[in-house]
C-alpha cells in the first residue's frame, strides 16, 4: 500500500494506469467467487439428484457416510426398478402423445389467428390481441374446480385427453402473442409481391410468409410442447389411474408409497424426464422472454 | 358509408372486397378465441358462480350470496393461507428481484464459458417445478438431509434442523425453492434489458466519471426498471396462485403452517368435494389479481406504442 503510495506520488502517469487495472482484477476476482456459489446453488440439486440415482440404498440411508460421494459401490439398481417395476415408460409414452397433441392444437388455432391479427390491418387487432394474451395471466389455480365438472360432462375423466382439450388453454394465448410479432416482422412487400405474380393469399401464406417465419412457428412448438410437459396441476386433479398419467405426475406420485419414498428411482424419473424439458426450453428461452417483455412489435 | 360508396365508384368495389376481406380476417382469430371462451372464459365465470352457491360434487348447489365468502374469513385455516400466501410472494419476490438483478451483471459482458454457464444457470427455471420440488423434498429429507449435513459440517448449525417439520424452517423452504426457480427467469430478462441498452450509453457515463452506483441508478435503472417491472408482475400473478412446491413440499403442513390458498382450494374443492367453498378459496384473490394483470398489459401496452 505504502509502496504504492510513493509510486503514485513519484510516478503520477503510472500510478494512474496501475490502479484501475488492480481495482478490476478484484472485481474480476469476486465476481468469479460469487459466480462459483451461485453455481453451486444452481447445479447442486442437480448434482444431488444424479449421485441419489446411482447409490445403493444402504448407502443412501446411512446418517454416517459422507452424502456427497459414493460410500459402495454405485449401482443401476434404481434405473433398473424406475424402468421395469413402475410405469415409467408408459408415463413417458403418455406426456409425449399429450405434448405432440398439444402443439397441432396450439398451431393450428395459433398460427391463422396470429398471421390475421399481425397482418390484416384489422380494426381493433391490436387490442383483442392483447385481451388473448391477458388470459395467459389467468392461474389454472382459478379454473381447475370448474374445469373438473367441465371434463366430467365431456366424459374425459381420468384420460389423456382431458388435459389434450385442457393444456392448450396455457399454450394458445401466448402462442398467438408470440406469432404475432414474429408475423409482423415479414416484410409486407414479399407477401404482396407473391400476390402481384399471380398467387393467391393462401398460397402466399404457406410458401412465403410461413417459411420466413419458421423460427416463430417452432418456437411457439416448442413452447406448448413444453408447458404441457411443466404444468402440474391439472394432470394432478385430471388423471387418477396410473396407466394415463403423464410422466411429471406419475413419477412423484407412484414413487411414493404411503411414507416410503423410493429417492433413488424418483430421482432417476424426475431427472430423465425433468433434462428433456429442460434443454428444450432453453433453446426458445429467448423468444419466450421477448415475448413477455418486448411485446408483440420485435 | 352507402352514401359515399354510391358517390364514387372506385372506393365502392374497394370498400366492399375489404369489408369481405376484413370478415374472412376476423374468422381466422375466431377458432382461438372460441377456445380460449369455452376453457378460460366459460369456467371463470362459472367458478365465480360457484362461489356464491353451495354446490358440492354431488348438487348442482342454490344461490346464498356471499355465505361462502363469509365462512371462510373465519375459518383459521383460510386465514392462515391468506397469510402464508402473501408472506411467501413479498419475500421470494424481493429476494427474486435483488438476486436477480445481481445474477445478470455477473453475466454481463463477454467471458470464457458464458453461454455454458447461462445454459447451467437456467436449469432451475426449464426444468418442470414439480421435478425440482421433490429432488429439493429429498435434499430437506427429516433424517438424511444432506442441507442438515453440510451445515453441521461448516458448523453452521450444531443439530439438525426439521426442514419440512418445523413452521418457520419450512417456510423458509418454500420460498427457497420458489426463488431458486424463478430467479433466472428474472435474470434472463435483465439480461435481455442489459444487452438492448447501447454500450455508449453505458461508456459515456464512465468518460463522464460517474461512479459504479451512480451509473446504475442514473442510467441502468431507468432502462431496465419497464422490463423487470413486467417480468415481476408476471412472476408476483403466479407466485400468488402457485401450489406445486408447496404441495410437493409440505403439502401445507406442519399442520397448516405452510398452507396456501391454491393448496387449500384443491383440499376443500376437489378433496373435500365442497365446490362452492373451494372456488370462492381460488377466486379470494381475484380482485388483486386483476389489478395485477391490468398493470402488466399496461406496461406491456407501452413498450408496444413505444
Amino acid at each position: 500500500m505504502i509502496a504504492r503510495r510513493i509510486e503514485v506520488a513519484t510516478a503520477p502517469r503510472v500510478g494512474f494506469r496501475l490502479r484501475p487495472i488492480t481495482r478490476r482484477q478484484r472485481g474480476t476476482m469476486l465476481r468469479a467467487l460469487a459466480l462459483a456459489i451461485y453455481t453451486l446453488v444452481t447445479v447442486f440439486p442437480f448434482y444431488w439428484m444424479i449421485i441419489t440415482i446411482f447409490k445403493q440404498n444402504a448407502d443412501l440411508y446411512s446418517e454416517t457416510n459422507n452424502p456427497l460421494w459414493f460410500n459402495l459401490a454405485p449401482t443401476f439398481v434404481n434405473v433398473q426398478y424406475l424402468l421395469e417395476q413402475t410405469r415409467f415408460l408408459t408415463w413417458m409414452a403418455n406426456s409425449l402423445i399429450i405434448g405432440v397433441c398439444v402443439v397441432a392444437i396450439t398451431l393450428v388455432l395459433a398460427v391463422p389467428a396470429g398471421y390475421a391479427l399481425a397482418r390484416l390491418r384489422l380494426p381493433g387487432a391490436e387490442q383483442l390481441g392483447i385481451a388473448i394474451f391477458a388470459t395467459y395471466l389467468v392461474p389454472p389455480t382459478l379454473l381447475f374446480i370448474p374445469l373438473t365438472r367441465v371434463v366430467h360432462v365431456l366424459g374425459l375423466q381420468n384420460t389423456i385427453w382431458s388435459l389434450v382439450l385442457i393444456l392448450p388453454t396455457i399454450s394458445i394465448p401466448f402462442a398467438v402473442w408470440l406469432l404475432m410479432g414474429f408475423f409482423k416482422n415479414v416484410p409486407f412487400e414479399i407477401e404482396e409481391a407473391a400476390l402481384i405474380d399471380g398467387a393467391t393469399r393462401r398460397q402466399a401464406v404457406i410458401h412465403v410468409v410461413l417459411p420466413i417465419s419458421r423460427a416463430g412457428l417452432a418456437a411457439a412448438g416448442m413452447f406448448a410442447f413444453a408447458i404441457s410437459l411443466q404444468a402440474f396441476l391439472y394432470p394432478l386433479v385430471f388423471t387418477s389411474s396410473t396407466a394415463v398419467k403423464p410422466v411429471t405426475l406419475g413419477v412423484v406420485t407412484d414413487l411414493v408409497r404411503g411414507d416410503l419414498f423410493y429417492w433413488g428411482s424418483l430421482m432417476a424419473g424426475a431427472l430423465f424426464a425433468g433434462l428433456p424439458v429442460a434443454i428444450l426450453f432453453n433453446y426458445f428461452l429467448d423468444d419466450f422472454v421477448e415475448g413477455i417483455t418486448a411485446g408483440s412489435t420485435k | 358509408m352507402v352514401s359515399l360508396a354510391t358517390e364514387v365508384a372506385i372506393p365502392r368495389t374497394r370498400a366492399v372486397h375489404r369489408r369481405a376481406f376484413r370478415y374472412k380476417g376476423y374468422l381466422l382469430v375466431l377458432p382461438a378465441v372460441i377456445y380460449v371462451l369455452a376453457l378460460i372464459g366459460f369456467p371463470l365465470g362459472m367458478g365465480i358462480w360457484y362461489s356464491l352457491t353451495d354446490a358440492t360434487v354431488a348438487r348442482d348447489g342454490r344461490f346464498i350470496g356471499l355465505k361462502n365468502f363469509v365462512d371462510i374469513l373465519r375459518d383459521p385455516t383460510f386465514t392462515l393461507a391468506l397469510r402464508n400466501t402473501t408472506i411467501i410472494a413479498v419475500v421470494a419476490t424481493a429476494a427474486k428481484i435483488t438476486l436477480s438483478v445481481a445474477l445478470a451483471f455477473l453475466l454481463l459482458g463477454a467471458f470464457p464459458g458464458r453461454s455454458l454457464l447461462r445454459t447451467l444457470f437456467v436449469l432451475p427455471w426449464t426444468i418442470p417445478v414439480a421435478l425440482s420440488t421433490i429432488a429439493w423434498k429429498w435434499m430437506f429429507h427429516s433424517q438424511f438431509s444432506v442441507i442438515n449435513w453440510m451445515l453441521l459440517k461448516v458448523g453452521l448449525i450444531d443439530h439438525a434442523i426439521q426442514w419440512l417439520g418445523t413452521p418457520v424452517p419450512a417456510m423458509i423452504a418454500v420460498i427457497l425453492v420458489s426463488t431458486w426457480r424463478a430467479v433466472p427467469f428474472g435474470a434472463i430478462v435483465v439480461m435481455a434489458g442489459l444487452t438492448a441498452l447501447p454500450a455508449d450509453v453505458i461508456d459515456a457515463a464512465r468518460v463522464d466519471g460517474a461512479s459504479w452506483l451512480q451509473r446504475f441508478r442514473a442510467v441502468i435503472v431507468p432502462l431496465i426498471a419497464p422490463i423487470l417491472f413486467i417480468a415481476l408482475l408476471f412472476d408476483l400473478i403466479f407466485t400468488l396462485s402457485e401450489l406445486t412446491v408447496v404441495f410437493l413440499l409440505t403439502s401445507g403442513g406442519p399442520v397448516d403452517q405452510t398452507q396456501v390458498l391454491a393448496n387449500y382450494a384443491l383440499q376443500v374443492g376437489v378433496s373435500g368435494s365442497q365446490l362452492g367453498e373451494g372456488a370462492a378459496i381460488a377466486l379470494f384473490l381475484l380482485p388483486v389479481l386483476i389489478v395485477l394483470t391490468i398493470f402488466a398489459l399496461r406496461a406491456i401496452a407501452r413498450r408496444e406504442s413505444a
